[in-house]
């Protein structure tokens, strides 16, 4: 559990190169339990490169992350899922020939587990808690059909219920209304709202700037790898180096 | 209706009434030698039930995790070197006969356990470096087993002791094939199992959600790896005669790689079909076009691919159910005016 003073994650001094190119320079940042942060920037401002470091996916060069207290900087990808981290991708990654439903099952918390537990089918509890969440996300007609039959639309609401499977406590969600028309937009900022309520913190990127001043409490915007900013929506939509950088004169 | 042919096909294959039907299958085998076949027959009937088994495993690792063994007959030429090494050199085997069925398992342990020596490098890579690096530890352990002359008598080989007992063999090797078959039954329904296919279609993703993906790809490599020593080790035996020239050759995995494509990568029934398809083709195509066998043979591989690319039973996400029902149905649209 997580205190309410300690950040939920935390990133000090983030840094990632990749050769010559500095990605992520020396990037601070926290969320606290609970809440909602946004992070903007220009294309190729280091966002995802950050949500890489964040969820390991990536080695990180400097600084260091802890999640819940606890320095995960070396931590490995499955380990940082198992202590609950979930994420969605930039492009939508699901297993396109399995059915919707298996999508969300192998996606469930792996972690204490015995073999004995994992060479059996998975328990009916697991596959109520899949349902349950597809209805949730009003895809569960399609819980039978491959992943590879839905629309890009649909496979978002399906990644994010892969996400929200092992019951994370914090969601970092990678431009999650990317190609999603605005009725679904809709539905999706009804989600996170729903789950914030829950208590689940929620890390976005976005270029949906409407998107982010509905949900977020505070944004990050990064530009050339650095924090260019940070503060309230209308702090940042003020700011005169976020509009010169990313919004335009 | 096709649409409920190919549900119920689905059905069958990953529910109990697959493993009910295979289990009929296997006690219908078991009654065959009584119905007064030669030993030649049963001589062959183990062969096939070996190449049943190979492609079985070689699926496990190469259809389900998607990493494509090019060099998986290592693990055969193991488990086949392991037994004749030991029923040839040990002196805590009880007897040749008896011997046999304790240096069986060593066959297999010891194929697994150079599975996990190898894998914890080679199962990093990805693609077609795996691919490739493992065709390099085979073609490596072949020369090694060729220089170790002392242990496996190099390039002369070895000689086990000729103990012919075609119906022993017949049934050890059904209730191999059975038991492997049953597993991967087992394995395919299983949590386990479904990883697996996550970590084919997705490594990164499957990692990122929680998935200790090195640790299952292990684990899948090294069952894999066992069962085809254990059939190694059978095949030494029955052979009596081993030679890295015979054991380590590139054709056999060549085999396994077309008998599950055949049969359907990543399905439980797929490799066990397709070992039987390809070994009835190559006696009737060797019988009946013998001259020119290899090349009907090559162009009978090349229309079942073209038209069956995911295999006999494969499926895909494009169109569910299996390949030959989805063939089916083109075939009768087309047909219909």
């Amino acid at each position: 559990m997580t205190d309410g003073s300690r950040p939920l994650l935390e990133g000090r001094g983030l840094t990632k190169r990749f050769g010559g190119l500095t990605a992520v320079n020396r990037v601070d940042f926290a969320v606290q339990p609970g809440e909602i942060v946004g992070l903007i920037g220009p294309n190729g401002s280091g966002k995802t490169t950050l949500f890489d470091c964040l969820s390991r996916l990536e080695r990180i060069d400097g600084g260091q992350v802890l999640f819940k207290g606890i320095d995960i900087t070396r931590a490995s990808p499955h380990r940082v899922a198992h202590m609950g981290l979930s994420r969605t991708f930039q492009v939508i990654r699901v297993y396109r020939k399995m059915k919707v439903l298996d999508n969300m099952l192998v996606s469930r918390r792996w972690s204490g587990d015995s073999y004995l537990r994992v060479m059996r089918p998975s328990s009916s509890e697991m596959v109520r808690r899949a349902r349950d969440l597809l209805e949730f996300l009003r895809i569960a007609p399609l819980a039978e059909e491959p992943a590879g039959h839905l629309s890009g639309g649909q496979r978002r609401l399906l990644e994010i219920g892969m996400a929200l499977m092992p019951d994370p406590d914090i969601l970092l969600l990678d431009e999650a209304t990317s190609g999603v028309n605005p009725t679904l937009i809709e539905t999706i900022k009804d989600h996170i709202r729903t789950l914030n309520g829950q208590g689940k913190a929620f890390l976005l990127i976005e270029h949906n700037i409407n998107f982010i001043a509905d949900l977020c409490t505070r944004v990050y915007a990064l530009n050339h790898g650095e924090t260019m900013a940070e503060g309230t929506p209308r702090e940042i939509m003020e700011n005169e180096a976020v509009i010169d950088a990313y919004f335009g004169a | 209706m096709m649409a409920r042919v190919r549900d119920r096909l689905a059905q069958l294959g990953q529910g109990w009434g697959g493993l009910g039907l295979w289990w009929l299958l296997l006690a219908a085998l078991a009654l065959y030698p009584y119905t007064g076949v030669t030993h030649l027959t049963l001589f062959l009937g183990s062969q096939v039930f070996v190449l049943v088994t190979l492609a079985s495993n070689w699926n496990l690792i190469g259809g389900m995790t998607g990493y494509v063994d090019f060099g998986h007959a290592v693990f055969f030429g193991i488990g086949a070197y392991v037994m004749g090494i030991l029923v040839t050199k040990s002196p805590l085997l009880v007897s040749p006969e008896w011997g046999f069925l304790q240096a069986l398992p060593v066959s297999g342990a010891a194929a697994a356990i150079f599975a996990l020596l190898i894998g914890l490098p080679t199962l990093r890579l990805k693609g077609p470096y795996f691919s490739i690096a493992m065709l390099g530890t085979f073609v490596a352990m072949r020369e090694i087993v060729r220089v170790l002359r002392p242990l496996t008598g190099g390039g002369v080989g070895l000689n086990l002791p000729p103990v012919l007992n075609r119906l022993g063999d017949y049934y050890l090797m059904l209730v191999l094939m059975g038991l492997v078959v049953s597993i991967m039954w087992w394995i395919r329904r299983s949590e386990f199992g479904q990883s697996l296919i996550a970590i084919r279609e997705d490594e990164i993703g499957a990692e990122m959600r929680g998935i200790n993906t090195t640790l299952h790809k292990i684990l899948a490599f090294m069952i894999a790896a066992f069962f085809t020593g254990v059939v190694g080790g059978f095949w030494a035996w029955q052979n009596t005669f081993i030679d890295p020239d015979v054991v380590f050759i590139e054709t056999r995995t060549v085999e396994m790689v077309m008998m599950s494509m055949l049969g359907g990568l990543g399905t439980v029934w797929g490799p066990p079909l397709g070992a039987v398809v390809i070994y009835v083709l190559q006696t009737v195509v060797w019988g009946r076009l013998f001259g020119i066998h290899l090349l009907a043979l090559g162009i009978l591989m090349v229309l079942l691919v073209l038209f069956l690319p995911e295999g006999i039973l494969g499926t895909s996400g494009r169109g569910g159910g299996t390949s030959i029902v989805r063939l089916w149905g083109r075939i009768r649209q087309r047909s219909d005016p």
